[in-house]
């Protein structure tokens, strides 16, 4: 039941992001839920599930992209592991410090790409308006998505 | 917490490798056949995702069509609200009008000259006592000119003007207990006081016991008194005492014709006072 509830809240993460970039774009920029999602299993679950999740989301988002396909996997489970490491340092359940996580690990995560797309597919995918405005979108995105897992961790067992 | 640790490495070189071996032989038959089941599983949502959409795709322009109805809304109401004033002062104006052209159309049929004044002010302490109009000396307004209102469809006594000032006049109700009237009884002609007492009824006094004075008969001022022209209507009789064993009149409570508490205009009768009133009028001023 529980693994059933996970596929759902993968799918409706996948879904949700791929809604949003269709229907609410601001200036060709909206809020990359897929990484905010990665970020909230990362901080909520345990590290092999929180890996697990990365390599997942990542696959989707590999899917919805045509270049370097298992970047983004690569890119999310490295950062599942990243956050696993630093939770243990910081309480990353609180507002501020997700806020600052997600500026500063949307940069990484953006450059990791950015390298593994260059050394492997030869194109630069993100452009630098994205690389701009993107990871604060994605601050002020994972908040939010945080809840919505904490809510189904704690209400339904998820993560 | 060792056991956690290794087990997060152990996930994440096997995550690693799976992706690396993505990325380095993406034309390989093991990376298209993931690939291809990644795609074949994921894309069901965005299948259904779009099949669907159409539920959520109008919520953004919906929500904005929202919020400009909720401000067109507002900006309707605040306008039916000025509308819903102008159309109290309209009908406000329009039976000001009606008043003043019925009250126009009767003050050229009055046998007297005079002009017509706005009742300005009542005091709630001396409401059957007096009130100010905005004519005064200026207008032509003198002390001691008569009052009339229009009431009904006639002119009746409501007073006279008491103290005059250059842009407005008091005017003394015929309702104060200070004023009073010579009136005849129409229609044999006995002449009586009527007084006020500073309600809504007059008071008659000194009435013949013989003039067999009866509830309804009219009152109109009479020739004898100067200080108001002959035959303006004054009230009705609504009660007449029987005579006290003392005395040799009787008494009676008299309806003014003039209600106070409608008049908005009234006739300020312009005359030529005999000498002895017209003396006080000058000094007075």
């Amino acid at each position: 039941m529980r693994i059933l509830l996970e596929l759902a809240l993968y799918l409706a993460t996948g879904t949700a992001y791929w809604w949003w970039t269709q229907n609410l774009t601001f200036y060709g920029l909206a809020p990359n839920l897929i990484f905010a999602g990665a970020l909230c299993a990362a901080i909520l679950a345990g590290p092999v599930k929180a890996i697990a999740w990365g390599f997942f989301l990542g696959l989707y988002a590999d899917m919805l992209g045509v270049s370097a396909f298992g970047g983004y996997a690569l890119t999310y489970s490295l950062m599942a592991y990243a956050v696993y490491v630093v939770k243990r340092h910081f309480d990353m359940d609180s507002f501020f410090s997700q806020l600052v996580g997600a500026l500063a690990l949307s940069w990484l995560s953006m450059l990791f790409y950015m390298g593994l797309s260059l050394a492997f597919a030869r194109i630069n995918p993100t452009g630098l308006k994205i690389f701009l405005a993107e990871p604060f979108l994605n601050a002020l995105a994972v908040p939010v998505v945080f809840q919505v897992f904490y809510l189904a961790k704690r209400r339904f067992g998820a993560l | 917490m060792s056991r956690e640790k290794d087990a997060a490495n152990y996930a994440l070189v096997f995550f690693a490798v799976i992706s690396v071996l993505l990325l380095l032989f993406p034309a390989s038959k093991p990376a298209h056949t993931a690939r291809i089941i990644v795609s074949y599983s994921l894309y069901p949502s965005l299948h259904y995702g779009a099949k669907y959409a159409y539920f959520v795709r109008n919520v953004p322009a919906n929500f904005v069509a929202l919020l400009e109805t909720d401000q067109e809304n507002r900006a309707l109401k605040e306008k039916l609200r000025g509308l819903e004033l102008r159309l109290h002062e309209a009908s406000a104006l329009e039976e000001e009008n009606a008043r003043l052209t019925r009250e126009m159309r009767l003050s050229r049929a009055l046998p007297w000259a005079g002009s017509w004044a706005r009742v300005v002010n009542k005091t709630p302490s001396d409401w059957y006592g007096s009130f100010y109009i905005n004519k005064g000396s200026k207008d032509g307004i003198a002390v001691n000119d008569a009052v009339l209102g229009m009431q009904e469809g006639r002119a009746a006594l409501a007073g006279r003007v008491f103290e005059v000032y250059p842009e407005f006049s008091k005017v003394l109700l015929l309702t104060n207990a200070a004023a009073s009237a010579v009136c005849a009884i129409a229609p044999a002609g006995f002449e009586a006081l009527v007084e006020g007492k500073g309600t809504w009824l007059l008071k008659m006094n000194y009435v013949p016991e013989e003039a067999a004075l009866a509830e309804g008969a009219e009152l109109v001022t009479a020739p004898g008194g100067l200080l108001f022209p002959a035959g303006v209507p004054v009230g009705r009789v609504t009660k007449v005492y029987p005579r006290e064993s003392f005395m040799n009149f009787i008494t009676a409570d008299v309806s003014p014709h003039v209600n106070v508490n409608t008049l908005k205009e009234v006739f300020v009768v312009r005359r030529a006072l005999p000498r002895e009133l017209a003396a006080a009028r000058m000094e007075q001023e």
